[in-house]
């Protein structure tokens, strides 16, 4: 049985200035599957993700997320989705730096209008979970880079999203942080059915996924851009 | 197979096959003859090369050897196949690869398909990894950085392939 | 989501504090100043009207008259005491026809012969000098003090003298009133748009400080806003946390602002601003003005920040991908241009006639130039960085042009308070030096003010009916003039029976002693003189008076038309004999020096005012400076360390650190330097145009306290960049390198 589709991209094309950064790649992603996106760097991975997330609008393209377009919305509604729809981790650069770890991990529920009490609660559920309890109340300056990166996951996780975009999670981390990161990852979106666009240059990392994607010069690779049902059954078995 | 790969790519005496062999794959273990000549009595026995004809001189060194239309299949077969991922395979990748620039295959999707396989590899290693123990996490992390070390490889192998293609069709 | 976005403001970090409080004391003093001008404006509003009651002439216009009332005569006259630093002194004589007669306001009850009532300005200098000097002016005693009511200012010299009605009655120019107007005295206009000009000029730096602290740390506040963005913020959500940002430290900054207006208000009416000071009651502000500038302030404050933040961009991604602004091009140089060329073209042709056009050309095309200059200034900085660039012998100027090239408006904006005070100290500094020199020419230089002139009224001023039957000048007078400390000379002049009525005669042997005054033809015996000034010709030494065929001993037999005292110029031998001839000539047109008659008060407050301003606007802009280089410094903390890490080993550690000084001080030295001559050049021409096509005059170069300014101005503001490099070794320390 084929799962149904819930973001899905046909012919990107986007560039910026006079460098052109995708031209004509389409996905589709299968809703719960974890898909990984290679590629050398300058490929335009992370520009794919941008646009598929609704951050970058490109030039030319149908995006689609859960059937509705997104690449034609303006920017209020665009941001909207980044609230409880979406949720993202990066490299680096996403906590802001004045605010604890708990107000960070808040943030997209006290900007969705939660009251802070309820947003705050929410908040320290997560950090057991990902192994950071006594580390609420620091800031992102005294953290060991691993510490701030799950912090950052709990942040992409804690309003429930239906998608998470990861953009090289692991990337400025070590082997042993990075691979707690990527387990936590896949195993908290697996747990909550959420679906995950990974992108990543590390084969370790791919390796959590379910399927990949190579992405060459702007184009999506050979390998089959659609789910395929084995991915799909393998998933069912387990 | 390599030795049929080489075939194909141009028909040879004995003595040349070992010396192309050489030049290209064994620069720390040359052949030895005595090899080359079982292995292409071997070929020939299975049809997949033909010697042509005898030449004054005698010996198994005067003959030059073709390659047949099953042993062009072989090669391909053999080519398009990706091999079983497993660590130290250096010699096989290269070979591979080698062999395609020489025969104008496209090695660039052989490539492709070797990733995609050792993928396919690590996804069930890292699988392992998350439902078994301790043990099992250390071994298949040990053959996940290696097949890891094999991909970065293929990756500077696929970027570099044009300058590889000039420098082994000299 | 305003209480979040009120956490979020003042959870922000260190750096962000500082610029919140920075940004509140930069407010507070725009907001102090405001509201100064404000209740100097008012206040004088208030003193005109006060003193509406001086120019009472009983006109059917004035006030109605009370029912009852009686009349009463009423004259109003000005006298001066003091010389050159002097002061005006209103005198009004009045004297009642009946007990309902109009009282003024002030005063309890109209004064009879030999009294008066003094303001209390007025009383204390009467009791300071000497009788001879001010007080014999003024026959009687003082029987009460004017109140404020009454009064412009608190150093308002007024007296109300009491005479007898036959007395009064007969002196022209007393008018039979029934009741007190109390319309407006002199318009204040000129003085309020004066006023005006400079409040505004003042604020241009206090702006330009209150921008430099708000970009304090932007970058990390646009990191901030690029994470919130990720995690969901609309871009409406921004720019209202960065509005909540601004009006909270625009809310802290007018609260502040209005304390420190309160706390200094009694303070600031002691200085004499417009040449008075000013009662403190009356520097106050009205309730709408006051609730006005509380909501204004914070809510411009507000829609500054929103319009800010929409030009910008912020996106999830942060502003990794900058795209490469337009370089502002030459086309900036227009606006300075079209209002160079807008004077230029009032030079030419000449200009309004109106008193209100004349302000709109000059404030206009004033106005276009210094908005231009600052908008021209950016072309300018890039102009000159490239020149620099290309001329680079070290690493130090090649590193400087390029930063210079790539964030002009952060370097130019450092600068610009400094630039607009030296543009604006030249124009009015140069304006004025000219003027006072022509006016000094105007009134015969030193002697204008040495020379006490008295004029006894023409032929048909002394008896408008009949012959001339002229007045003599009793000889004790000129014997007690003689006699008077620092008196040298005591000219009278006499009627012409036969010339024009503006003639006088003078006996040419006495003119002789006058030179000032001009001199006979060699040889003539008797001269006719006209010793009122007209124009600019007037009192020029060298004027030689026609001779007219008399002889002197006949002058004495013609009555007088007027005395000129030669004094040594102290106040005393000047307000001595200027008493002697008030009491001996009572009701005529007090005497005078030349400088006196010609007196500009205006001119006094204008220099008072541009004082004012250069002496405010260099600490403000010195602020702004300082707080623009620190947070360049900031900013780029993480390169320089890195680049001071290079360095190693210990030797090349110093040259790296000599290096960065450097480029710090390239950076903000070159464009300084490059605008500073633009605006002393363009503040030149723009006085030279003014005074050329206003005043006809020609420029003259200014005085050393000018040059002393620009370059005090220039080395305060280098020795501001040189106390930022001690900041500059420690800030850059091996720590700052970490990873964020």
């Amino acid at each position: 049985m084929t799962r149904e589709i819930v973001i899905e991209a046909r012919d990107l094309v986007t560039s910026f200035g006079a460098t052109i950064a995708l031209r004509g790649a389409s996905v589709a992603v299968a809703c719960g599957e974890i898909l990984a996106v290679m590629g050398p760097s300058g490929s335009g991975k992370s520009t794919l993700l941008h646009c598929l997330a609704g951050i970058l609008v490109p030039d030319s393209a149908e995006v689609y997320f859960a059937d509705q377009r997104i690449d034609t919305l303006g920017e209020n509604r665009r941001s909207a989705p980044r609230r409880d729809k979406f949720g993202f981790v990066f490299q680096f650069g996403q906590l802001v730096p004045e605010l604890t770890a708990e107000e960070n991990v808040a943030l997209p529920l006290l900007l969705g209008g939660a009251r802070r009490a309820e947003a705050l609660r929410r908040a320290r559920e997560w950090f057991p979970r990902l192994g950071l309890e006594g580390l609420e109340r620091h800031l992102s300056g005294e953290m060991s880079g691993g510490e701030a990166q799950r912090v950052a996951l709990a942040r992409g996780l804690v309003a429930g999203p239906e998608v998470l975009f990861a953009d090289e999670p692991t990337g400025s981390l070590d082997s042993l942080a990075g691979e707690r990161v990527m387990n936590l990852l896949a195993t908290a979106a697996r747990d909550q059915g959420t679906t995950v666009v990974l992108v990543t240059h590390e084969p370790r990392v791919a390796a959590y996924a379910d399927r990949e994607i190579i992405v060459r010069d702007g184009r999506i690779g050979t390998t089959p851009a659609t789910p395929a049902p084995t991915g799909a059954a393998r998933r069912e078995n387990q | 197979m390599t030795l049929l790969g080489l075939l194909e790519w141009k028909p040879s005496y004995g003595y040349d096959l070992k010396r192309d062999y050489d030049g290209y794959f064994g620069r720390d273990k040359p052949l030895q003859f005595g090899q080359v000549y079982a292995t292409l009595a071997r070929l020939a026995r299975d049809g997949k090369v033909a010697a042509g004809e005898s030449e004054p001189g005698g010996g198994p060194d005067r003959k030059r050897y073709f390659i047949t239309e099953a042993g062009v299949a072989e090669v391909d077969i053999w080519l398009a196949e990706p091999a079983a991922p497993e660590p130290h395979l250096q010699p096989v990748l290269f070979t591979k690869v080698v062999l395609a620039l020489l025969l104008r295959r496209p090695a660039e999707s052989y490539l492709d398909a070797q990733r995609t396989a050792h993928l396919q590899r690590m996804r069930e290693l890292t699988a392992l990894k998350q439902e078994g123990g301790m043990l099992d996490t250390y071994l298949a992390d040990y053959a996940l950085f290696h097949l890891e070390a094999d991909m970065r490889w293929i990756d500077m192998t696929a970027a570099r392939l044009d300058a590889l293609a000039e420098e082994v069709r000299k | 989501m305003i209480p979040l976005a009120l956490r979020l403001t003042l959870r922000s970090g260190r750096e962000a504090i500082i610029r919140l409080v920075l940004t509140a004391a930069a407010v507070a003093l725009g907001v102090a100043l405001l509201l100064a001008a404000l209740a100097a404006i008012s206040a004088l509003s208030a003193q005109s009207l006060r003193i509406g009651w001086l120019n009472n002439t009983g006109t059917p216009n004035s006030a109605p008259t009370a029912p009852g009332a009686d009349p009463e005569w009423w004259l109003t006259s000005y006298d001066q005491f003091g010389g050159q630093q002097g002061r005006e002194i209103n005198r009004v004589d009045v004297a009642a026809l009946g007990p309902h007669s109009p009282v003024p306001p002030g005063i309890p009850r109209l004064p009879g012969p030999g009294q008066y009532y003094a303001s209390p300005a007025m009383a204390a200098l009467l009791r300071s000098v000497p009788a001879g000097q001010l007080a014999d002016r003024y026959p009687g005693h003082q029987v009460g003090t004017i109140g404020p009511a009454a009064l412009q200012s608190p150093g308002s010299l007024v007296i109300v003298v009491g005479d007898a009605p036959a007395q009064l009655a007969r002196v022209p120019g007393a008018v039979r009133v029934t009741s007190i107007g109390t319309g407006p005295g002199d318009s204040p206009q000129a003085i309020v748009a004066v006023l005006g000009i400079v409040a505004l000029a003042l604020l241009f730096p206090v702006l330009v400080f209150i921008s430099t602290a708000t970009r304090l740390a932007a970058a990390r506040r646009e990191q901030r806003f690029a994470a919130m963005r990720l995690a969901g913020a609309t871009p409406r959500q921004v720019s209202l946390i960065a509005a909540v940002e601004a009006a909270a430290a625009a809310i802290a900054g007018t609260a502040a602002g209005f304390g420190l207006f309160f706390l200094l208000r009694a303070d600031l009416a002691k200085i004499p601003f417009t040449g008075q000071p000013f009662f403190p009651a009356d520097l106050s502000l009205s309730a709408l003005s006051i609730v006005v500038v509380a909501l204004s302030v914070p809510a411009a404050a507000a829609v500054i920040a929103h319009i800010a933040l929409q030009r910008v961009r912020i996106n999830p991604l942060g502003v990794a991908r900058r795209v490469r602004a337009r370089r502002p091009g030459a086309w900036r140089a227009l606006l300075v241009l079209a209002g160079i060329g807008e004077l230029a073209y009032f030079t030419a042709a000449g200009h309004p006639a109106s008193l209100n056009g004349q302000l709109l050309a000059y404030l206009g095309g004033g106005a276009l130039t210094v908005v231009g200059l600052v908008i021209a200034g950016l072309w300018l900085t890039i102009a000159g960085s490239a020149l620099l660039a290309r001329h680079a012998m070290s690493p130090a100027a090649l590193l400087a042009a390029r930063r210079l090239a790539a964030s002009p408006k952060v370097a130019f904006r450092s600068i610009s308070g400094m630039i607009l005070a030296v543009f604006v100290a030249t124009v009015t500094v140069t304006i004025i030096t000219s003027m006072t020199s022509s006016h000094a020419l105007q009134t015969g230089g030193a002697a204008g003010k040495d020379i006490l002139v008295t004029d006894l009224g023409s032929a048909s001023q002394q008896n408008p009916t009949g012959p001339p039957s002229g007045v003599t000048v009793p000889p004790s007078l000129a014997t007690r003039l003689r006699g008077v400390p620092g008196v040298s000379v005591v000219l009278v002049s006499h009627l012409d029976p036969f010339g024009t009525a503006d003639d006088s005669l003078v006996d040419c042997g006495q003119l002789a002693l006058l030179p000032a005054l001009g001199t006979c033809a060699p040889g003539a015996a008797v001269a006719a003189v006209d010793f009122q000034p007209h124009g600019a010709t007037a009192w020029a030494h060298h004027e030689v008076w026609p001779t007219v065929s008399m002889t002197a001993s006949r002058l004495g037999s013609l009555p007088a038309s007027g005395i000129a005292v030669g004094t040594d110029g102290s106040t005393a031998a000047i307000e001595t004999a200027r008493t002697l001839i008030e009491v001996a000539f009572p009701f005529q047109a007090a005497p005078a020096t030349v400088f006196e008659t010609q007196g500009e008060y205006l001119l006094s407050a204008w220099q008072q005012l541009a004082d004012v301003l250069i002496l405010a606007s260099l600490p403000i802009a010195g602020c702004s400076l300082a707080v623009s280089v620190a947070a360049g410094l900031t900013d780029r903390q993480r390169p320089f360390s890195l680049l001071r890490l290079t360095g190693t080993p210990v030797g090349l550690l110093r040259r790296v650190v000599g290096l960065l000084r450097r480029v710090v001080a390239l950076e903000s030295a070159v464009p300084l330097l490059a605008v500073t001559v633009v605006s002393v050049g363009l503040g030149l021409l723009v006085a030279e145009l003014f005074l050329n096509s206003q005043l006809g005059l020609n420029l003259l170069p200014p005085g050393p306290a000018y040059y002393g300014f620009v370059a005090g101005g220039l080395l305060l503001s280098l020795a501001i960049i040189a106390a930022t490099f001690p900041l500059l070794a420690r800030i850059t320390g091996p720590e700052a390198a970490r990873s964020e």
